[in-house]
């Protein structure tokens, strides 16, 4: 069955965030700061208040009058109060009667801004590998340090220690659709209408940043016009209802793509040291070091370092390893989740350098992976137990692939193999509420599809399984935060894994209220005539017939079904410093790249490209062979073109798609997507997530293939022809 | 800068506007003026091409046009072209591929497979039609589920 939301959206007559109107609706413009890193000595915002069509002006000195108590203490203000950490970061907000008038009066504002020394570069802050006294600079953020067994000696006693440096770029998300919200005041409640991949994440956040109680907030999903991560946080919304309180009236607030670009909270470049000591052609241990730039992170607050670097471990057996990761403050826009945060750079650092091991080794490199790939039963780097993993069937299914690949191959081409593994059904979880009526069964969730289908399709399809409607029948409706049970979200792969679960419990416990009242053990439903039956042994029954007096006149049966993640212990003392996430619910990729690659301009062309992936149980197939791809895609763009290029004083000097070059159409090979099915995750019918996944090993990948076909390696991102052809001393 | 009253010819129908600036464009006059949202507004400088429409049939960015260098034109937005029948079976041929993810850019994608189908006679080639997308971001498909899209529009209008 096509998608329900696929026509509507192909004739344009779905609203996203940025179709926002209300009756009297104001247009809002950011005034944005002039340097990077700076000091506000006077801001003076009265000739904003009197350019034409001004309707409201707030800066840092409105917030006492415009808020309850409290908003000045929140950890982060809505506007620097006094310094600011990057180029472009809001520091007041102007609303006007139109657009025009609202950018003209933020541009005629003139800060008065002392400068600050600019740290633009993490490699300027740190130009040798820091020390652990180094954790104490200011602008480290974050400090991770683990280790597990007797790292040295296994590197005293090694045969052989493989040491490289990688460096990664800054990529952006580029949701075609830009934020975009619209606040308003509705006796006395804050209500944020905004294209948000989670509206009850985004009601807790920006309740911290405006110190009201999220009681008196109000947030309703608009469909997202893609996420990808950067449309979790609190972002605009602040602003937006900052100037709806001032001017009493609606506020429509959405950036330009400049702005998306320079205020991006989004993936900051790495510079990652691995050194592999190898034993009888095994890995007996690892040192793993990572400088993460978190731009203008504040402290504490930095999820990125301790989330990132167990990926620099890899989905391996690694009996002993050290690791140590500093998040570094530059004054660049924070660091923010972008498709599987990090894990495209972390594979590309350490599947380059396994197969570099590998090829000075003499071993293939995917026997070279398949010696040391985690199988049910082992435990993870912070001692969790993995659970069913397909990582050792993909590689063989790789191999078959790639042995035919490499039978054909031209002279000039080459071939990669790279891995990954992601986490999923993470989060906080969340609550599906689901009504059975007399002609079809609707789900109500609080969040919108944000395109990858989970929501829309694959909630339905869970329920058509377990109730055996059929598709046609069921319904995914929305609802406000006020309205809808509550959920964490869409993000981290966990949709249909997590919140599915939800649905699975709801939809069996409307199956057993139903089967209590027929009289029987287990009952099927079907549609007979427009009419849900219960269908009970050999007895069919109209729904109504089974429902109390109550339930007829609320319309049907309801039943709530929760599912919030176990808590899984980590083994902290595997954890000197810092903090480390647990990972659970392991889901493995094994993707092949043949590339080619042109000796005079270092140009690479990927020729051909296949995507192996363990999700325990494709649960709509067509959605993920649609997610492999698009994600394969998407790290294509990681791996050959996208990169923000900040100049020393940290101005991003590319801030759109015209000098941030996207895949097209045109750039896309054929794609082969193979699912591994058997390894069950503890999504509904042994499904895991695969938003995410697909990204992960294409840029390793696509640098293993053009090692393969020139016989030199690329450390750095983007394979960019200057790159290669640097590489390959063509420059 | 001046405003005045614009009068612009869209999906058929003329249509009058009072006190449009010179310099608005003509996305904005379609999203905001005539409340066609259809048309989607994505990166405003040419680069994603969420925002095209027709004008005079041929696939054009409204965001680099100025509403009153089109007042003597035929516009034709997602809204005109859905109502076609070869703009009918392009969307049709999108919905049933699976080319139709978050939908911010399928409009856009649509509408300059449609420019291209419309003409009448037999349609060009697979190739020069997934040529014409080549100024049509998407960044939810890698394209897959598009190109076979064109192609199943392709054998239906043919």
């Amino acid at each position: 069955m096509t998608r329900r939301d696929a026509e509507p959206k192909a004739r344009g007559a779905l609203e996203y965030g940025t179709d926002l109107e209300a009756p009297g609706m104001l247009w809002a413009a950011l005034v944005r700061s002039p340097v990077a890193h700076g000091r506000i000595v006077h801001l003076d915002l009265s000739n904003a208040r009197k350019m034409p069509g001004v309707v409201a002006v707030v800066g840092p000195d409105d917030l006492r009058a415009l808020l309850p108590k409290g908003a000045l203490e929140a950890e982060r203000p809505v506007f620097p109060l006094d310094e600011i950490r990057y180029r472009g970061e809001p520091i007041a907000a102007v609303a006007a009667e139109t657009l025009e008038q609202a950018r003209r009066a933020a541009a005629a504002v003139a800060p008065e801004v002392e400068s600050l020394r600019v740290d633009a570069r993490i490699e300027d802050i740190f130009p040798e590998w820091p020390s652990e006294a180094a954790a104490r600079d200011p602008r480290v953020v974050g400090h991770v340090h683990a280790r597990h067994g007797d790292v040295d000696a296994k590197f005293r006693s090694a045969e052989l220690v493989h040491s490289e440096t990688y460096r990664t770029s800054g990529v952006h998300q580029v949701a075609i659709e830009p934020h975009a919200c619209l606040a308003e005041i509705r006796d006395g409640t804050f209500c944020v209408r905004s294209s948000t991949q989670t509206p009850f994440g985004l009601r807790e956040d920006i309740a911290s940043i405006l110190g009201i109680p999220e009681s008196r907030l109000l947030i309703e999903g608009t469909w997202v016009g893609g996420g990808f991560g950067g449309k979790g946080a609190a972002f605009l919304e602040p602003y937006a209802l900052l100037l709806a309180v001032a001017s009493g009236r609606p506020v429509k607030l959405s950036l330009t793509y400049a702005e998306e670009f320079e205020l991006g909270r989004t993936t900051l470049p790495s510079i990652i040291r691995l050194d592999t000591a190898v034993h009888r052609g095994r890995i007996v241990g690892r040192r793993v070091r990572l400088l993460l730039d978190t731009g203008a992170s504040l402290p504490g607050r930095d999820f990125a370092v301790g989330y990132s670097i167990g990926f620099l471990l890899g989905p391996y057996r690694t009996e002993t390893y050290e690791i140590e990761g500093f998040a570094l403050q530059t004054n660049k826009p924070p660091f923010g989740p972008h498709r599987a945060p990090f894990a495209p750079q972390s594979a590309f650092a350490l599947e380059s350098h396994l197969d570099g091991l590998a090829r000075r080794l003499g071993i293939d490199p995917i026997e070279f992976r398949k010696l040391h790939a985690w199988r049910e039963g082992d435990r993870t780097a912070y001692d969790q137990p993995v659970g069913p993993f397909g990582l050792e069937a993909g590689l063989e299914a790789a191999a078959r692939t790639a042995g035919r690949w490499r039978a054909g191959l031209p002279p000039g081409h080459g071939i990669g193999v790279a891995c990954g593994f992601w986490s999923t059904s993470v989060g906080a979880g969340g609550e599906a509420r689901l009504l059975l009526q007399p002609d079809g069964l609707v789900i109500l969730e609080g969040e919108r599809e944000i395109g990858n289908g989970s929501v829309v399709q694959g909630l339905a399809i869970v329920a058509e399984r377990v109730l055996g409607l059929p598709l046609d029948a069921i319904r995914v409706e929305y609802g406000d935060t006020a309205t809808a049970p509550f959920d964490s979200g869409v993000f981290g792969s966990r949709t249909l894994g997590a919140l599915g679960q939800a649905v699975e419990k709801a939809a069996r416990s409307l199956a057993n209220t139903l089967a209590t009242r027929a009289g029987v053990k287990v009952i099927q439903l079907e549609m007979k005539n427009s009419q849900v039956m219960v269908v009970a042994g050999r007895r069919r029954q109209k729904l109504v017939d089974l429902l109390t007096p109550a339930e007829r006149a609320a319309g049907g049966i309801e039943a709530l079904g929760k599912h919030y993640a176990p808590e899984r212990k980590i083994d902290l003392s595997r954890v000197l410093a810092g903090t480390v996430y647990p990972y659970q619910d392991f889901t493995a990729a094994v993707h092949l790249a043949e590339v080619e690659v042109d000796r005079e301009t270092g140009r690479v062309r990927v020729v051909r490209y296949a995507a192996f992936h363990d999700l325990g149980k494709a649960v709509d197939p067509p959605a993920v062979i649609a997610q492999v791809e698009g994600g394969v895609v998407m790290g294509l763009g990681t791996a050959l073109s996208e990169e923000m290029l900040w100049t020393p004083e940290a101005r991003l000097a590319n801030p759109g798609l015209l000098d941030y070059r996207l895949p097209r159409i045109r750039d896309v090979p054929p794609i082969h997507v193979e699912v591994i099915e058997g390894f069950a995750g503890a999504g509904p019918f042994g499904a895991k997530g695969i938003g995410e996944p697909p990204i992960i090993p294409v840029p390793a990948a696509v640098a293993n293939a053009v090692a393969d076909a020139t016989g030199t390696r690329v450390f750095e991102l983007p394979l960019t022809p200057e790159r290669v052809a640097r590489a390959l001393k063509l420059l | 800068m001046s405003d005045g009253p614009l009068a612009l010819t869209i999906n058929g129908k003329s249509r009058q506007f009072e006190k449009v600036p010179d310099s608005e464009r003509l996305l904005d006059t379609l999203r905001w003026r005539a409340g066609l949202k259809g048309t989607k507004e994505g990166c405003r400088t040419g680069g994603c091409g969420a925002c095209t429409v027709l004008v005079n049939g041929e696939p054009t960015l409204s965001c680099l046009v100025l509403s009153r260098e089109v007042s003597q034109e035929k516009v034709t937005t997602i809204e005109g072209v859905a109502t076609e029948k070869v703009g009918r079976l392009v969307i049709k041929a999108f919905t049933e591929a699976g080319a139709v993810q978050c939908g911010y850019c399928t409009p856009g994608f649509v509408v300059a497979l449609a420019a291209q189908l419309r003409g009448g006679g037999s349609p060009p080639s697979v190739d020069t039609l997934v040529d014409g997308l080549e100024g049509n971001l998407c960044r939810c498909t890698g394209y897959c589920a598009i190109q076979k899209a064109v192609e199943a529009a392709r054998e239906a209008v043919k």
